[in-house]
């Protein structure tokens, strides 16, 4: 409510200004940005638009003289009027929060050279538009880490959305980590053809329950999985949102996203000069644990469900020959990964895809690009996934 | 008796304002001024140029739909899955662009396309209606998550392009497959002049062709159709075919004018099917009258989004938005005394 | 295999609850003769009515209330419109169901995020839903006020002139239908899925339109049918593994079989047995 009625006093001022035509007048001692936000989808959910929202309103707290607005579920095709109405209510920096408003990021950035653009998940730059990114798959590599050490049957079950790179990325780094635990287990996939459905996850969950699998994590924007998973005792891993609270028994650990640190980054830098229009052309922000845009846990704070502590200390793995308890192996991983310089990287070589053939040679890393559009998926994934290469 | 022609108005008119009225009043709850709200949407509707090839934007769909459904209403076919039909006509309209070896003719030839998938999507509800007299309601409405899962099935696996980095799109069509704009809008005027053609065409069929005399005779009273020996499934049948294609061709629009490329079901049909049987019911059985339907109702829509951006509102407001409308108009179009009523 | 098939019968029942619930309720009032496609925005408001009852703590008694009441009052608004001002009962329940879902979206905006940190069991609404669907049709079967019903459908001039009060008759009927909304409702967001989410209702709402027509305006067969519908949802993802076909088509399977169902219904001459007056608005002394 107060939100609107900021928004409504922004508008009625930003008019009578435009009206009244005033000249410009000199700069005031606290700089002020309008940054605003175009979502793809509802920030009522626990997924996507909900976490951008979230790091949203942490940015303008942070920053002193920000002020942000946002419009939520605007469909694909609607990025280039939306980016019109926002410019013209005064919105100095315009973050579009979705691939797929890619193109019209790109016409729009031509079309106000003046107006800073900063594009999720996107690979096309220009002198006014910057991309950013915080991926998950070193996390999801620690969670298939931990999924591995936990799973009896020795089946653990992955309710995916689409199969796009981001996801295929993430399943095959769940999958190597489930591996690296234990070696013989299986990481059973099943689509849904949808990003927000609670119906087919909880549907697509019991169906892998049924089949065996008694570890679960997923994608898609509700904690329908968490919730029906832990009504059969099925311990699982929160994804995207702290979902903690839905499972306190039953969530292991998850995938948390810091959108607020790139956010705070960049817009600190718009502030200060640094980054403006003209300066962006190789702004890609591929932020990983080192920034602290992604973090590890069912809850922030919380890299482990105590109760399960204890079960991943006993588990045992091979690491260089040697025996390891998977807690530690994780906790040391979660440092490395941490620290400014990490040395391990989950899509570190020698790696094969599913069907054999080599994807990521010995002694080499995969390229921000590869990971961005990659195809295949790792060894261990069982269950269809459209268009893998051959 | 000059009068009469404007009462329809005038009742309409009071309808919209008793639901703006409504509507203010949540507005009013999210503390947010409602004649700032209206005075807002109706400049981003009517005075702001933008905005108001925001409005074209949504008409151009909405159009050939409406006219399309306009036809098969009055016939008494209720053809409730024209959003699926929208989706295979974006579907044989990107198989035209994407597989077709290249010919001057491609560009027409991905509307045929559009327009024959589509009917093909109204084949079996229109043919199980008039031969087996199974509700189309259900028919139809059961194929449009069907159509969904075909676009889904396309763009994830056989269709997928080159250069989309493993995304779930088809790649973009050729340039000289895409339809021009108005300057700097997402208006693809080509679409919109061929949906106000349609709808003309569809009039003057209706009012002056036979086939067209028999079709609005069996919407009003099949019984007096029988008497007149009038074919009355073969009417039905062709309605729901017609209004499939039409719904095709706005699909092939979509693509060929705003995407360029096959994309995610929900993002290529924002719903238009559905508004569309809005447009459709407005337009009172008369096709001509969806030029004056089509564009209100994608002032509204867009009048919506102007809620979202402008006032933080939350995006749901557009369908209360509607929903209330509709009430209004439908409460009011009956509580007015009228001679003849059209429709379903 | 037992277990599999247990699991199979258990997922099916358990989808198919919501579906029966608010099918049994558009049976009664389309057999009484009035069409109503809003069941989608009923559905919603009763979800959203009964969890935000449940969430501040109250019995799920209360919140089970709340969810009749929310779906009943919004059918009232569908029976004013489409009996009382006799506009198009079609148009009418389209516009609530638009409406609905937008009235929840908006004020269940405030409960986004929350787990029922006490959710309901699923059995006692699967138990309800079939007694429900026995009792409705014991009901118009055996009953004198269900012939009442029966006969406001299939012809209300005769009805009226019998003196049955029509609109009466229909209001009730509207009102139990959108009660029996709310109370599908209800299940998803206090057993089912025990959180509310905007959009929640998932599309359930127009599966069980479906659904009516799909059994013929029929209660038992209504058990049959909604578990039916149920078992291909959750088959859509227990049959995925195949690997040679399309995962689409597991999904696309439950819509394409209703058609199929339909069309065989429809050779074996089954005349869709829908009441005669159904969608027609009732004028006394009109023709």
């Amino acid at each position: 409510m107060r939100m609107t009625k900021v928004a409504v006093a922004v508008s009625l001022a930003l008019s009578a200004v435009s009206l009244a035509a005033e000249p410009a007048k000199p700069a005031a001692a606290e700089k002020k940005i309008k940054a605003c936000f175009i979502y793809v989808g509802p920030v009522g959910d626990l997924g996507w638009s909900n976490a951008h929202d979230e790091a949203r309103r942490l940015a303008e707290k942070a920053i002193p003289g920000l002020e942000t607005q946002f419009v939520e579920a605007v469909p694909e095709a609607q990025g280039l009027p939306v980016i019109d109405r926002l410019v013209q209510q005064g919105c100095k920096v315009i973050f579009t929060t979705s691939f797929g408003y890619m193109d019209h990021t790109v016409e729009a950035a031509k079309k106000y050279p003046d107006v800073v653009f900063g594009h999720a998940t996107g690979f096309k730059r220009g002198p006014n538009l910057a991309t950013y990114m915080a991926d998950f798959y070193q996390v999801y590599y620690l969670n298939g880490l931990m999924a591995g050490a936990l799973t009896k049957s020795g089946k653990v079950g992955y309710v995916g959305a689409f199969p796009i790179p981001e996801l295929k990325r993430h399943i095959s780094a769940f999958a190597l980590g489930v591996r690296a635990a234990r070696p013989d287990a299986v990481v059973n996939v099943k689509w849904i053809s949808s990003w927000f459905s609670p119906q087919k996850a909880r549907e697509a969950a019991e169906a892998l329950m049924v089949e065996g699998n008694d570890v679960l994590a997923f994608t898609e924007d509700t904690a329908t999985v968490v919730q029906v998973a832990a009504r059969k005792k099925i311990p699982s891993f929160s994804h995207y949102s702290p979902m903690y609270r839905f499972a306190p028994d039953y969530a292991v650990s998850g995938q948390l996203v810091h959108w607020e640190k790139i956010y705070i980054d960049f817009l600190s830098k718009v502030r200060d000069g640094t980054y403006g229009p003209g300066k962006l052309k190789d702004v890609d922000y591929w932020w990983l644990l080192k920034e602290g845009a992604v973090e590890m846990g069912a809850q922030p704070g919380m890299p482990i469900n105590p109760k399960y502590v204890g079960a991943l200390k006993k588990a045992q793995m091979t690491v260089g020959g040697k025996q390891v308890a998977v807690y530690d192996r994780v906790m040391e991983l979660l440092k490395d990964m941490q620290s400014p310089s990490p040395k391990f990287d989950p899509f570190d070589g020698p790696i094969k895809d599913r069907n054999g053939v080599e994807r990521v040679p010995a002694g080499r890393h995969m390229t921000v690009e590869e990971l961005g559009s990659m195809q295949w998926v790792a060894p261990g994934v069982v269950g269809p996934v459209a268009d893998e290469p051959k | 008796m000059t009068l009469r022609p404007l009462a329809p108005l005038a009742v309409y008119g009071a309808a919209v304002a008793v639901a703006f009225a409504l509507v203010g009043g949540v507005l009013a709850a999210f503390g947010a001024n409602p004649l700032e709200c209206y005075g807002a949407m109706l400049h981003a509707t009517f005075t702001d140029p933008q905005g108001r090839s925001e409005v074209l934007r949504r008409t151009i769909p909405l159009l050939l739909i409406g006219g399309g459904l306009t036809v098969a209403f009055r016939a008494g076919f209720l053809n409730i899955g024209a959003e699926g039909q929208l989706l295979l006509g974006a579907v044989g309209a990107a198989a035209v662009a994407l597989f077709l070896p290249a010919t001057p003719a491609n560009l027409p030839a991905m509307f045929l396309a559009g327009a024959t998938a589509g009917a093909l999507w109204a084949f079996p509800a229109a043919w199980l209606r008039s031969r087996l007299r199974v509700h189309e309601i259900l028919t139809t409405l059961m194929l449009t998550p069907v159509a969904e899962y075909l676009v889904v099935y396309l763009i994830n696996g056989p269709w997928r392009g080159e250069h989309v980095r493993g995304f779930s799109y088809t790649d973009s069509f050729p340039e000289r497959l895409q339809l021009p704009v108005l300057e700097g809008t997402l208006v693809h005027w080509p679409t919109l002049a061929l949906g106000a053609a349609l709808a003309a065409a569809l009039q003057l069929l209706l009012t002056y062709t036979p086939a067209g005399y028999e079709l609005r005779v069996v919407g009003s009273s099949p019984p007096v159709a029988r008497y007149a020996g009038i074919a009355i499934h073969r009417v039905v049948f062709l309605a729901g075919i017609l209004s499939g294609g039409a719904a095709g061709l706005a699909g092939a629009g979509e693509v060929a004018g705003i995407h360029h490329r096959l994309l995610e079901p929900a993002q290529v049909s924002l719903g238009y099917g559905y508004t569309a049987i809005i447009v459709a019911w407005l337009a009172r059985g008369r096709p001509i009258a969806v030029l004056l339907t089509a564009p209100l109702l994608g002032a509204i829509l867009a009048g919506g989004d102007t809620l979202k951006t402008g006032f933080n509102m939350p995006f749901r407001i557009i369908d209360v938005f509607s929903g209330t409308l509709l009430l209004c108009l439908i409460t009011a179009e009956a509580l007015w005394p009228r001679r003849e009523r059209r429709g379903p | 295999m037992t277990q599999e098939l247990l699991a199979a019968a258990l997922r099916a029942l358990s989808l198919g609850a919501p579906l029966l619930i608010a099918a049994v309720g558009a049976i009664a009032n389309e057999r009484a003769g009035v069409v109503n496609l809003g069941i989608e925005g009923m559905m919603s408001l009763g979800a959203l009515a009964a969890f935000s009852v449940a969430v501040e703590g109250h019995s799920p008694a209360l919140a089970v209330a709340a969810a009749l009441a929310a779906g009943m009052l919004a059918a009232l608004v569908h029976a004013v419109v489409s009996l009382t001002v006799a506009a198009n009962s079609y148009v009418s329940g389209l516009a609530l169901a638009m409406l609905g879902v937008g009235v929840a979206g908006i004020l269940g905006r405030r409960y986004e995020g929350f787990p029922l940190l006490d959710p309901v069991a699923e059995e006692p609404f699967l138990v309800a839903a079939g007694a429900l669907a026995v009792g409705l049709w014991v009901f118009l079967r055996f009953t004198r006020p269900g012939l009442v019903l029966r006969s406001v459908g299939e012809s209300p001039a005769a009805a009226d002139a019998l003196g049955v009060h029509v609109t009466a008759v229909r209001y009730g009927a509207v009102a139990f239908g959108g009660a029996l909304a709310g109370l599908a409702g209800a299940f998803l967001s206090l057993s089912y899925r025990p959180a509310w989410t905007d959009g929640m209702s998932g599309g359930l709402g127009w599966i069980a339109v479906a659904l009516v027509i799909f059994v013929g305006w029929h209660p038992l067969r209504a058990v049959l049918g909604s578990t039916f519908f149920g078992l291909l949802y959750y088959l859509q993802f227990r049959l995925q593994d195949q690997g040679r076909i399309p995962v689409e088509v597991f999904g696309a399977m439950p819509y394409a079989l209703v058609v199929v169902a339909l069309a065989l219904s429809g050779l074996r001459k089954a005349r869709g047995s829908a009441p005669a007056a159904l969608g027609i608005p009732y004028r006394r002394g009109e023709r």
